[in-house]
């Protein structure tokens, strides 16, 4: 009697349990982050978001949630009439003072790290899965995105034991107008690192530079991140607005590339991996090796 | 000169305006909290004993969110058209604002110096992180507007014109260097500048209430006892002087409690335009020039019309939030701009 009472108990037990450990998971989610965003959808819990920043831009599917500005300049009362249960967010995410008041409001609010590598990126999807009761995929999505980033790391060494690295110069810009040139210590100079590239800026930062020596510098290579267009429009508007760009080596042999600007931003993403084996087919051309 | 208003009426209205502005920005915000809940949570924070069933929310968005926000807009507000009216007084031109004597750029100068070079700095101990900020901008306001009233004092004597004068160029070269400090920005650190400049009730807490308080409390009581003494300067500094009025401790007490207030204000809400130049005017324009009626009816219109102001920022783009220098700028602007036309006409 005993022995089976118990029984019951552990059967009861077993059944309730994933129930109830999913009910005290948060089912109403704010993501102030645009990488996090990401995360969280490819993580299955794009349902539960009911709110994101203004940095959260992808998938597009996202803009048609309330917008609760921008990462650094929340409103507490906006985010509580969410009625969020979580707010997640970089260590950007503030001010303090509001996110004391949404904290005080019994929201809990989960804090990430935006430093772009590999470690950073397996806690925060670890968190992230724990949060979403997903560990095992969050585990999958970080194994497949080490060997994504390992196969290009690996085809970025083979390409450069027959291939010069080529110099390059990352430059974002709005609508074409006075791109800021990324340095050292930004997420562009890792991105433009890992596809292979050797960044010709040595200031760090992201910094105005003036053009006539940005054509000495004969980049071979020019990476462009336009915030207002995209594609051939936001090239030809480049080129138009900085027509010294012109007699620069990677645009008389049109190795002119583009990125999305929003990749810069808020730490590894998951469109990170497919970025970078564009930007080194573009670095080693196909004839002279294959792509990763 | 005739005026549309008299003094009492004036005052009536603006008291029922506050109050109303007073109530809205309680009873207003994202979080739509029903009338009789707010009404119920505003009672139990007066003290009033009421059973707290149902009611922590309203509460807790009441006391937390909106009390302190409310209290913050009514201080800024006040304070910035006041110290108007004390420049515009001052210098005898009603064009004149409270950045005139330096106290807004110093105070941007130290913003951005906290901003900035706060990121340098990297390791404060935590309790002075938050008041950085806060404190940077205090002193700079208060600093560049020392140095203002310095050069534009001599033979013990200060010359209002050479006042203005160092003010100018002392702004500039304080825009210089928040522009040097700029260069140096990340892109984040420059996106919290940018919202600084535009100034923001958002996230006020007590903590950070009281020296405000205190200080606008100091203002408001202290400059409306000089109203007299702004009277007979309207008539120019020689004719004050014969008067009988300290013509150069008015005019001390004048910049001093300006840059105080200006600064503090600036400290805790950022930069918020317009309210110190157009509030003035506003009521000069109701109520005439008499420093009597002009200095504690600013109080209140600079006040009510700030919180009213903060109303538009929060509702506005819910959940999210304008910056609201944005809305001050936007009503005070094409409002300045009328009041130019007018008088051509």
């Amino acid at each position: 009697m005993r022995l089976s009472a118990s029984a019951i108990a552990l059967v009861v037990g077993l059944m309730l349990n994933p129930g109830a450990h999913a009910s005290e998971l948060p089912q109403r989610w704010v993501s102030a982050g645009g990488a996090l965003s990401e995360w969280v959808t490819a993580l299955g819990g794009e349902s539960k978001l009911v709110g994101v920043d203004t940095t959260s831009q992808h998938p597009a599917s996202l803009k048609a949630l309330p917008s609760v500005g921008y990462q650094r300049q929340l409103s507490a009362e906006g985010i509580l009439s969410l009625r969020p249960q979580v707010l997640v967010g970089t260590e950007e995410m503030g001010p303090p003072p509001v996110l004391a008041q949404i904290r005080n409001a019994g929201v809990q609010v989960e804090m990430f790290s935006a430093q772009p590598d590999l470690p950073t990126l397996k806690g925060n999807l670890e968190h992230l899965g724990r949060l979403l009761g997903s560990e095992a995929k969050a585990h999958a999505l970080f194994t497949a995105y080490e060997q994504a980033l390992d196969r290009q790391k690996r085809w970025v060494a083979t390409a450069q034991a027959t291939h010069k690295a080529p110099g390059v110069l990352m430059l974002l810009g709005n609508a074409g107008g006075k791109p800021l040139i990324a340095g050292k210590d930004t997420a562009a100079d890792w991105m433009l690192r890992q596809a292979g590239g050797r960044n010709l800026a040595t200031h760090s930062g992201y910094k105005p530079f003036s053009m006539e020596s940005l054509a000495g510098l004969s980049p071979e290579v020019l990476v462009f991140a336009d915030r207002a267009l995209t594609g051939e429009a936001a090239r030809a508007a480049l080129f138009k607005e900085n027509p010294i760009l012109a007699s620069t080596p990677a645009a008389k042999q049109a190795r002119v590339f583009e990125v999305d600007p929003t990749l810069l931003v808020g730490g590894l993403g998951p469109r990170l991996p497919q970025s970078l084996v564009q930007l080194s087919a573009g670095f080693y051309p196909p004839q002279a090796t294959s792509a990763p | 000169m005739s005026t549309l208003v008299k003094p009492r009426t004036l005052f009536i209205g603006l008291t029922l305006l506050c109050v109303l502005a007073i109530w809205l920005s309680l009873a207003l915000g994202p979080v739509s909290l029903p009338l009789l809940d707010t009404l119920r949570a505003a009672l139990r924070l007066m003290g009033v004993p009421i059973e707290a069933s149902g009611l922590e929310q309203a509460e807790l968005i009441l006391g937390q969110i909106r009390l302190p926000r409310t209290l913050l807009g009514l201080a800024v507000g006040g304070v910035l058209a006041l110290s108007g009216v004390a420049m515009q007084g001052l210098f005898r031109n009603p064009l004149a604002d409270p950045g005139l004597v330096g106290v807004s750029s110093g105070a941007a100068l130290g913003a951005a110096f906290a901003i900035v070079g706060g990121s340098f700095l990297g390791g404060l101990p935590e309790v002075f992180g938050p008041y950085l900020l806060s404190l940077c901008a205090f002193l700079g306001g208060l600093g560049v507007t020392a140095l203002v009233y310095r050069l534009g004092r001599r033979n013990g004597q200060t010359h209002v014109a050479t006042m203005l004068l160092a003010g100018i160029a002392l702004t500039a070269l304080a825009s210089s260097a928040v522009g040097l400090f700029t260069y140096l920005a990340d892109d984040a650190t420059l996106r919290t500048l940018t919202f600084w400049n535009l100034g923001s009730l958002n996230g006020a807490s007590y903590s950070r209430l009281w020296p405000l308080l205190l200080v606008s409390a100091g203002v408001a009581l202290w400059l409306p006892r000089r109203a007299k003494a702004l009277n007979a300067l309207l008539l120019g500094e020689s004719e004050a002087a014969h008067l009988g009025v300290d013509v150069e401790r008015l005019k001390r007490e004048l910049v001093f409690c300006t840059a105080l207030g200006v600064g503090a204000a600036v400290a805790a809400a950022g930069m918020i335009g317009f309210v110190g130049l157009v509030v003035p005017h506003l009521v000069r324009l109701l109520a005439g020039p008499d420093h009597r009626v002009l200095l504690p009816a600013s109080v209140l219109a600079g006040a009510s019309l700030l919180l009213l102001a903060d109303l538009v920022a929060r509702l506005a783009l819910a959940p999210a939030e304008l910056p609201i220098g944005i809305v001050t700028a936007l009503i005070g602007a094409p409002f300045f701009l009328y009041l130019l036309l007018r008088g051509r006409a």
